[in-house]
């Protein structure tokens, strides 16, 4: 009888371990370096597996904070929580179908983090078989790009642009005079390499995985950014500085108005357009409408009074994505880039007019830590442009780098827009406007009234009205004219 | 044959094996928001909602309501708060009034991250600048102001990281507190 009971006992024992089973259990992981047991748990259809034994198969390591678990491969970061769907993959949100698993002193990551983890940080896909219940972790075979070098003379700065047909990753390493731009895609390129005529850059060629830039002396310095849309490597060479590549480009005003020989051409922007109306007045005004007729007049004006050449990011009621309006003032290669807006406000007596320019209160701490990320790394080994937050910041420095003429830009709307409207002075102001970003000359954007303010709203419907705000704009384009090339003649005097 | 109370004996070892495995399971069982929310202290909190002024400027509503200890927990109370608008019913809410919180989660580098939903909000808000400014900025300076753990706030709409919320603003990347904003 004991022996029955005993049996029983043992049955309901091996039970129990099976309920258990279903809840804890075992995959392969099938990686490059050799075949690992990953503990993993199923519910709901979600499969979680051990993060700690899968860190270590990707080579890194995981260290539990108190927020949560912080994973470190190869100098690149991710983050996840105990109770939280989102993670952070090299700064990349990334959203689980559940929030991950403490199960005694373990963490269970859902599949889809370690999915994520392997494409950003180590280019492999990791692919599950539920059959076998294999995790097949595999490189990911890189297409060879193709690349087109250009290299420009901007009198102190030479500009080495290097255009792929994809995006890819880079570093860059130096041994005196020579710069290497490595690639993780092969590129193939019609012109493998090319003497130039600069004063600053000697060679370039194109090889392999490989751009190498010879400059011409050991003293020059270089740095260098990506673009996107198409992807490019903007590589910037001038005279002095630390010798260390770094894709945080900190460029000196005096090199950057060396490179000033006027203000040519304008992008003027009519804010939003098609069915993004902008802002509605009281009595029906849209902003869409308005910025147009503001912008065809100014267009008008600028060419008249200034002989300028002026594009208009749109000239009908179309919608135009914000980045495609900056981008087009690149193409153009606009000296000036002015967003026209009317404002609104759930005030009902704001009034007035007010000037922005890229507000970079944020990302100057970033600019900062990517400067240090991309310091603290050897020239030789270290990551370039690697996480969302660091390619965000290096675009951000595109507009970065006009920022004082910006500000002097924005300001001079803004006095001209006072003494036009004559309301009180709302003044100059920094946000991080997206149709801003990225723009690679002078940029500001101008809120010419509140349309949300029914007497503003009024006065939209004068011609007299709209002919005073179109000459406050045009006054300020030939002020900052006049000022910066001044500047430009002066720096250009001066040289030895 | 096994009499009535061997039966007895045994249905009793049965149950107390399977309960003790069940009893494993659930200490085993994962921590989830419900769970974490019902340990948390709930209890009345004194909080600050940011909303703007007639001064055109962001200045703090004294509010007491019942959070959560943990900031990660109570972020979603704070945001549902803030969300309801000014305690005058006469000043509008800051978003479209049809603007719901799909989610809001707290990761472990500080970063608060605000799911917003509603018709307006996903068809696209014809906002102007400035109240798009402040909408953004008021909810920036709430959760940084309450909770300790937040040091930025990103922002998506509908699960999705979008380039706007009202035309102006980009949003792809966080937002951090703006002291330029506030009413002195």
């Amino acid at each position: 009888m004991r022996k029955t009971i005993i049996g029983i006992a043992l049955l309901a024992l091996a039970v129990a371990g099976l309920v258990r089973a279903q809840i804890l259990g075992e995959v392969t992981l099938n990686a490059p370096t050799g075949q690992v047991t990953v503990r993993s748990i199923e519910q709901d259809g979600v499969l979680f597996v051990a993060a700690d034994t899968m860190i270590s198969a990707f080579g890194g390591q995981l260290v539990p904070d108190p927020q949560g678990y912080r994973v470190t491969i190869e100098n690149q970061q991710a983050v996840f929580g105990a109770d939280n769907r989102f993670a952070v993959v090299r700064d990349e949100l990334i959203e689980m179908p559940k929030p991950p698993l403490i199960v005694e002193g373990t963490a269970f990551v859902p599949l889809e983090f370690f999915q994520a983890l392997a494409k950003a940080v180590i280019d492999s896909d990791l692919a599950w078989d539920a059959k076998t219940r294999l995790l097949l972790l595999r490189s990911i075979p890189r297409e060879a790009l193709s690349a087109q070098v250009s290299v420009v003379d901007l009198q102190g700065l030479s500009k080495i642009v290097i255009q792929l047909s994809g995006r890819t990753e880079y570093t860059i390493s130096r041994r005196g005079a020579v710069y290497v731009i490595h690639t993780k895609n092969r590129l193939q390129s019609s012109v493998t390499e090319r003497t130039y005529e600069d004063p600053l850059v000697a060679h370039v060629a194109v090889q392999g995985q490989e751009v190498t830039i010879q400059l011409r002396s050991a003293d020059l310095t270089g740095s260098a950014y990506p673009l996107d849309d198409p992807f490019r490597i903007v590589f910037d060479v001038r005279a002095g500085g630390s010798g260390t590549a770094t894709g945080a480009s900190t460029a000196t005003p005096e090199t950057r108005e060396a490179r000033a020989t006027g203000v040519r051409t304008i992008v003027l922007d009519p804010g939003h357009g098609g069915k993004e109306t902008g802002a509605i007045g009281a009595g029906g005004l849209l902003e869409k409408d308005a910025t147009l007729q503001i912008c065809r007049k100014a267009a008008a004006e600028l060419q008249k009074r200034l002989g300028m050449r002026v594009f208009l990011t749109r000239n009908g009621d179309e919608q135009v994505p914000l980045d495609q309006r900056s981008a087009l003032a690149n193409q153009h290669k606009a000296d000036l880039f002015l967003s026209v807006h009317l404002n609104a406000s759930l005030v009902r007596g704001a009034k007035g007019s007010e000037t922005y320019f890229l507000s970079l209160e944020a990302s100057d701490d970033q600019a900062r830590k990517a400067a240090e990320a991309e310091n603290a790394v050897s020239a030789s080994s270290g990551p370039s442009a690697g996480s969302s937050d660091l390619r965000m910041i290096l675009w951000d420095l595109a507009q970065q780098e006009y920022l004082k003429e910006s500000s002097r830009f924005a300001e001079l709307i803004q006095e001209e827009m006072n003494s036009a409207s004559g309301v009180g002075n709302r003044g100059v102001k920094q946000a991080p406007f997206r149709v801003l970003v990225g723009a690679t000359m002078p940029a500001a954007l101008v809120e010419l009234a509140f349309i949300s303010n029914p007497d503003e709203e009024a006065k939209f419907s004068d011609d007299q009205y709209q002919a005073l705000l179109v000459k406050a704009l045009v006054d300020a384009v030939a002020r900052f004219k006049v000022e910066y090339e001044a500047k430009s003649v002066s720096l250009l005097g001066s040289e030895p | 044959m096994i009499s009535h109370r061997h039966r007895a004996a045994l249905g009793v070892v049965t149950l107390l094996v399977a309960g003790l495995a069940c009893q494993k399971q659930k200490e085993e069982a994962p921590v989830s928001p419900a769970l974490v929310a019902r340990e948390n202290k709930v209890a009345p909190r004194a909080v600050q909602l940011y909303y703007e002024t007639d001064d055109q400027l962001l200045a703090p509503e004294e509010r007491a309501i019942p959070l959560p200890e943990r900031d990660a927990v109570a972020l979603s109370g704070l945001m549902q708060a803030w969300l309801a608008g000014p305690a005058d019913p006469q000043r509008p809410r800051p978003f479209p009034s049809d603007t719901v919180l799909r989610g809001a989660y707290l990761l472990p580098n500080g970063d608060a991250v605000i799911d917003l939903g509603g018709a307006s909000l996903v068809a696209g808000w014809q906002a102007g600048s400035h109240e798009e400014i402040m909408a953004v900025y008021g909810v920036v300076q709430t959760l940084s102001a309450n909770l300790s753990e937040v040091r930025r706030v990103r922002f998506l709409v509908g699960g999705q990281v979008i380039e706007t919320l009202g035309g102006h603003l980009s949003i792809d990347r966080p937002f951090v507190p703006r002291t330029d904003l506030l009413k002195r």
